[in-house]
């Protein structure tokens, strides 16, 4: 890789968020198998060359850990509790089936499972899993913290919420990782489910007080501070912010609801846009920042969200093209359409125009070593 | 929790339980495929097969009938003889998303994959809806099982039509009554007399000569069985459920007649042709894809390990 004559340095978080979207995108379009596996192996290509050494860095193997118990538990309940089963379909096992009353007609508990049913099941699993790591590899190679400096000015009020909502899964997963640990260091034999308690309310316990810790954090620094604003404006920006909000969520309900007029949705959309631009604007005007250690936004920045939004336009370029939703009836061998296929490499080729990441230091490649101790150092460090 | 022995205990007993009870219920589906065949529409009367119409008026199409044998399922009438359906990728292929007939339009299945992708639900207001009327009745009823758990009696109407329908099936009624569907096209007077030859041409019936000629949408008005489009309604009056002017379908609901294009051109009758050869296509792109699939995650991997090289090794 050339990545060893560039600077290396952390990437803005946003431009992560973005191509993190953008191949998000590219994986709702899609239920082909192949392309699926393929956004998957990009995902892990792109953290695999691109992540840090910090703690939240390893995020990406606990989100796939959790993507295929998704694949497994849908496969589950689509074989338990399957439709009707057409004569054309392919048995692979028989399971003893349960009678069901007539009011329960169409579904099925147990009874013969069929190849279509499974690969069906899994299709979709599949789909919820690529969407899963998406967010997993943003999450991975995004530094969390720094995301949380970018908010508009008006949201600062939301400060503590905001913070405690989107720092609990890279917190969670470091506090896993220090609580077991501290585990093993005191030789705990417990094991598998036994092994549950001790672990999960440590884990829950820290996570969640080290996510106040970093809100109050933020708290001292004048997130979340109303500034010299009077009640009455206060509470205008509020009223705006909360029925633009509304209104987005009709809004995106009325454009995917097909049984709802496409205008009123379209218009709830503007509405709402319209009310959270106000409100933004008019939070923003009294709030007073400046930055400390800026996150620059250059040519780097610029390639990598090209490439997961310049993903996400050929997907929707491509379509309706055929092979994007396989059909299992009858069975045949999934396609592998080009479009697609050339959308995903691009996505990929953020791991390659990316600088490499900077090189760890000894404290945050051994982020377990003193696991009880709290580190409140790290904290306003990090947020600063 | 008191101690883990009495919830070992428990589970243990709730598991022999339940296994016990699958065990005392264990029943092996009849996997019995029915041998239902598709018949020339002749074979239809009021007490012998299972007459099924699919009505692609919502694209301008005719409403094309078919016959099969019974012992059948709603399903199987409309996996034979040249018909053939998909199902979405959630809820499997005995949910009916797509009809298409060999015959009408070039085999193309409705709705397009243009328009509705079949992966999800299809939403309720552009679904296709599954009607029944049993032998004798003139009335259409929404179905309440789905077309494989459907198991009609000789002499019964099945019909599908697309657009608007709530889930009690009160709006968006078919535009057609059973027995417009039974009775049209015989002629007042001359019931076609109904050989058990296989080529239907030969019967006084006035079918379509050939499929694809008869059942393109421009040319079904002028086609042979579709002489009288205006029949159709006309033999609605006595039915009283779906009272169809030629005008439109003012009483049968306004959501349905502003969701429909237009009203079925016409009624056309599917001659039992063979489907399509179910070819399984080439592995080579799947091998392709998972070549590439496993480049990009080797190079993944060996990312990683460098990684954990260069963390372990000079330290």
């Amino acid at each position: 890789m050339s990545g060893s004559r560039r600077v290396p340095r952390a990437l803005h978080p946003i431009a992560w968020w973005l191509w993190a979207a953008g191949l998000a995108t590219v994986s709702i379009r899609t239920t082909n198998p192949l392309l699926l596996l393929l956004i998957l192996a990009a995902l892990a290509f792109v953290v695999a060359n691109r992540r840090t050494e910090a703690p939240w860095a390893r995020a990406f193997g606990y989100y796939l850990v959790v993507a295929l118990s998704v694949v497994a538990l849908r496969v589950l309940v689509r074989t338990v509790f399957a439709g009707a089963l057409t004569p054309s379909e392919h048995i692979l096992v028989t399971l003893p089936q349960l009678p069901v009353p007539s009011w329960y007609a169409g579904i099925r508990i147990g009874g013969p499972i069929s190849l279509e049913a499974t690969l069906s099941a899994a299709y979709d699993g599949l789909r919820l899993a690529c969407l899963l790591c998406c967010v997993g590899a943003a999450n991975a190679l995004a530094n969390p913290k720094r995301a949380l400096r970018v908010l508009p000015g008006a949201l600062y009020e939301l400060g503590v919420a905001v913070i405690v909502a989107v720092s609990v899964a890279p917190q969670l997963i470091e506090s896993f990782q220090r609580v077991r640990l501290a585990r093993r260091l005191r030789a705990d034999p417990a094991r598998r489910l036994r092994a549950l308690r001790p672990l999960v309310i440590p884990v829950v316990e820290d996570a969640f007080e080290r996510s106040l810790r970093l809100a109050a954090a933020m708290d001292c620094r004048g997130y979340g501070r109303a500034g010299a604003a009077s009640p009455g404006a206060r509470r205008v920006t509020g009223a705006a912010m909360v029925a633009g909000m509304l209104s987005l969520c009709a809004g995106v309900y009325g454009m995917w609801d097909p049984t709802m007029a496409p205008a009123l949705g379209l218009a709830a959309l503007t509405v709402g846009s319209l009310l959270c631009v106000l409100a933004l604007v008019l939070g923003s005007r009294r709030v007073m920042t400046t930055a400390y250690r800026p996150d620059p936004w250059a040519l780097p920045e610029w390639a990598v969200s090209a490439c997961g939004l310049g993903a996400a336009a050929l997907m929707s370029s491509a379509y309706g093209v055929w092979g994007l939703n396989p059909a299992l009836s009858p069975l045949r061998w999934p396609a592998l359409p080009a479009m697609p296929v050339l959308a995903i490499c691009l996505a990929a080729l953020a791991g390659v125009v990316s600088p490499p990441p900077p090189p760890s230091r000894r404290r945050a490649a051994r982020p377990a070593a003193s696991p009880g101790r709290s580190r409140p150092d790290r904290v306003s460090e990090t947020v600063a | 929790m008191s101690g883990s022995r009495p919830s070992r205990l428990t589970v243990a007993g709730a598991l022999a339980a339940l296994s016990a009870v699958t065990a005392l219920v264990f029943v092996t589906i009849g996997a019995t495929p029915a041998a239902a065949t598709a018949e020339p529409v002749g074979q239809c009367t009021t007490v012998s097969g299972v007459l099924v119409a699919v009505d692609f008026g919502h694209w301008g199409g005719p409403l094309v009938r078919g016959c099969g044998s019974t012992p059948t399922t709603g399903f199987a009438l409309l996996n034979q003889g040249g018909w053939f359906t998909q199902g979405t990728l959630h809820d499997g292929n005995a949910f009916i998303c797509r009809i298409g007939y060999a015959g009408f339009s070039a085999g193309q299945g409705y709705p397009t994959s243009a328009t509705e992708a079949c992966v999800q639900t299809p939403p309720a207001n552009a679904y296709w809806s599954f009607w029944r009327a049993g032998p004798g009745q003139n009335a259409w009823s929404y179905s309440q099982v789905g077309p494989a758990s459907d198991s009609p009696q000789a002499g019964t109407v099945e019909l599908w039509t697309f657009g608007a329908t709530d889930l009690t099936g009160v709006r968006g009624l078919p535009v057609v009554s059973p027995d417009a569907v039974r009775a049209y096209p015989p002629v007042a007077g001359t019931p076609a007399p109904t050989p058990s030859s296989t080529h239907p041409t030969g019967t006084g019936a006035p079918v379509s000569s050939t499929p694809a000629a008869a059942t393109r949408p421009g040319a079904a008005g002028a086609s042979p069985s579709t002489a009288a489009p205006g029949q159709v309604p006309g033999k609605a009056p006595g039915s009283g459920t779906v009272p169809a002017g030629t005008a439109g379908q003012q009483s049968a609901g306004a959501a349905a007649s502003a969701a429909r294009a237009a009203a079925p051109a016409g009624v056309v009758d599917a001659l039992p042709a063979t489907a399509a050869a179910a070819a399984s296509g080439s592995p080579l792109p799947a091998l392709a894809g998972l070549g590439l699939v496993v480049a990009l995650g080797g190079a993944a991997g060996a990312a990683g390990a460098a990684r954990r090289r260069r963390r372990t090794g000079p330290s």
